[in-house]
């Protein structure tokens, strides 16, 4: 774990941060950065067996962090969470929606399953709409934000994963439209597209062997993405003051892998 | 100009009917199909097997996605209005795609026409902009997946108005300092059909899982 910010300059102090998918990978990269930026954290994830041992792990180096279970394919559970958020610590500033179905190895259009398509979607966009009318009256007392995760597939498609691809522009536009409902109420919402090596991502390697070639190729810095060092500063950044004046808008964090935007 | 053009249009709605009635105005061969919702979703697959049955292999597909029938802002909606507005329509451009594969003639194009809100987000119409951009995240899909069986697509992205629900505000969903370069948002017989007409020519094939933007100048991002 990388030594967090130096007392003083801790952008998130105070902070209340809900973090979906928060037990492994991106959300626990992304959670450990905002912990140690002073953020009270809590991950949301569907396997307490590991997000609890995550969140240990974390408070043990003197951070704010506890774990409830949430799938996010049940708004019930969406909303639990936010609760259980709000009653631990009196608000929620950031949500930061961060989980996903495994997407799978590659897949030709008129080979999708429904079972694929309707966890894509229920993981994806629908978790955004239960998680939006979860937290709003909440990020709207703190005047806080949302933090959804897009995709490069989603901007340029994807000749492997076309539900994938959907799901994510989807989140990319979604992230737009609360933004302008929203900002009346000092609501912002954001969206990051990283690659980062994550659990998920080693299983799409081994699923398409040659994606992380494929990424390495393009991507002008010469390396995949760190959860924590390279991902998790971009989601402090947007939960924070720092990023006051900024909504609807998508951060690439990928080593300039997408130059498309 | 694409005389006697195999032209399936699947779609609901003034645009739609619009588009219908000036692809043949220039000389298409039409067949539209109206998804019908049902409890398990939108079907499409039976409309255009009969669509097919009158045509033959479509050498065109436009889908004109079905559209919510009011603005509401996201917190107010219930479920169900989220899936109408966003799941729905997303599902069923899915479900075109996949209903037309076999029947596809060599070098067809399919082509979606979704409002420019589809990039920049929508007030009221969060859900149905987000699905819009999935839509066009599945032209560009869809380009790359069987771009080596010679067929191509692309969306029109047109003005809000021609879409969305008149009483919706609508107009005013693109926030820009000016009006419509044009002086006007277009309408789909005399300006959006052309373009569909354009899109289906041989002369075209060599653009695909592209954008094009006919809203009268408003979206000039790139």
């Amino acid at each position: 774990m990388s030594p967090g910010p130096a007392s003083g300059s801790r952008l998130l102090e105070g902070r209340v941060v809900l973090v979906t998918g928060g037990a492994s990978g991106l959300g626990l990269g992304m959670a450990t950065a905002m912990a140690a930026h002073g953020a009270a954290v809590v991950l949301a994830c569907r396997r307490p067996e590991i997000g609890e041992p995550a969140a240990a792990v974390l408070r043990e180096a003197g951070h704010d962090v506890r774990c409830v279970r949430c799938d996010v394919t049940s708004a019930d559970d969406i909303g639990a969470s936010v609760e259980a958020t709000v009653t631990a610590h009196g608000r929620l500033d950031c949500m930061v929606h961060n989980a996903i179905a495994p997407t799978g190895g590659p897949t030709r259009i008129q080979d999708v399953s429904q079972d694929h398509w309707d966890a894509m979607v229920a993981t994806t966009i629908r978790a955004t709409f239960d998680g939006a009318r979860a937290a709003h009256p909440h990020l709207r007392d703190s005047g806080g934000s949302m933090i959804l995760m897009t995709s490069a597939a989603g901007m340029e498609g994807s000749t492997h994963l076309p539900v994938y691809a959907m799901v994510k522009a989807a989140q990319r536009t979604l992230a737009k439209g609360l933004a302008a409902e929203w900002g009346a109420d000092s609501i912002r919402v954001n969206c990051i597209a990283p690659v980062a090596d994550t659990a998920a991502m080693q299983r799409a390697y081994m699923e398409n062997p040659d994606l992380r070639e494929r990424l390495l190729e393009r991507t002008p810095l010469g390396r995949i993405g760190n959860p924590l060092d390279d991902v998790g500063p971009v989601a402090v950044f947007l939960a924070s003051d720092m990023a006051r004046f900024i909504t609807g808008q998508t951060l690439c964090v990928d080593g300039g892998g997408f130059l498309g935007l | 100009m694409a005389d006697g053009t195999r032209t399936l249009l699947v779609g609901d709605g003034p645009l739609a009917d619009g588009l219908h009635d000036g692809l043949l105005d220039r000389g298409h061969l039409v067949a539209q199909v109206v998804p019908v919702r049902t409890d398990d979703g939108t079907d499409v697959g039976t409309g255009i097997g009969t669509g097919i049955g009158l045509i033959g292999r479509p050498e065109l597909v436009v889908h004109v996605p079905t559209v919510p029938a009011r603005a509401v802002a996201l917190i107010d909606q219930s479920t169900q209005q989220w899936v109408e507005a966003c799941e729905a329509p997303m599902a069923e451009a899915f479900a075109v795609v996949r209903a037309c594969r076999a029947y596809l003639s060599d070098r067809a194009r399919l082509v979606w026409v979704v409002p420019t809100v589809a990039m920049g987000g929508a007030a009221g119409f969060v859900g149905f902009a987000a699905a819009a951009e999935g839509i066009r995240a599945l032209a560009k899909s869809t380009a790359r997946q069987w771009g080596a069986d010679g067929l191509t697509t692309a969306v029109l992205a047109v003005a809000p108005e021609l879409v969305l629900p008149a009483e919706s505000g609508a107009g005013a969903l693109v926030p820009t300092l000016a009006g419509p370069a044009l002086g006007r948002s277009g309408d789909a017989f005399g300006d959006i059909a052309p373009l569909l007409d354009l899109l289906a020519d041989p002369s075209a094939r060599f653009m695909t899982g592209t954008t094009l933007v006919a809203d009268g100048g408003v979206w000039m991002a790139p």
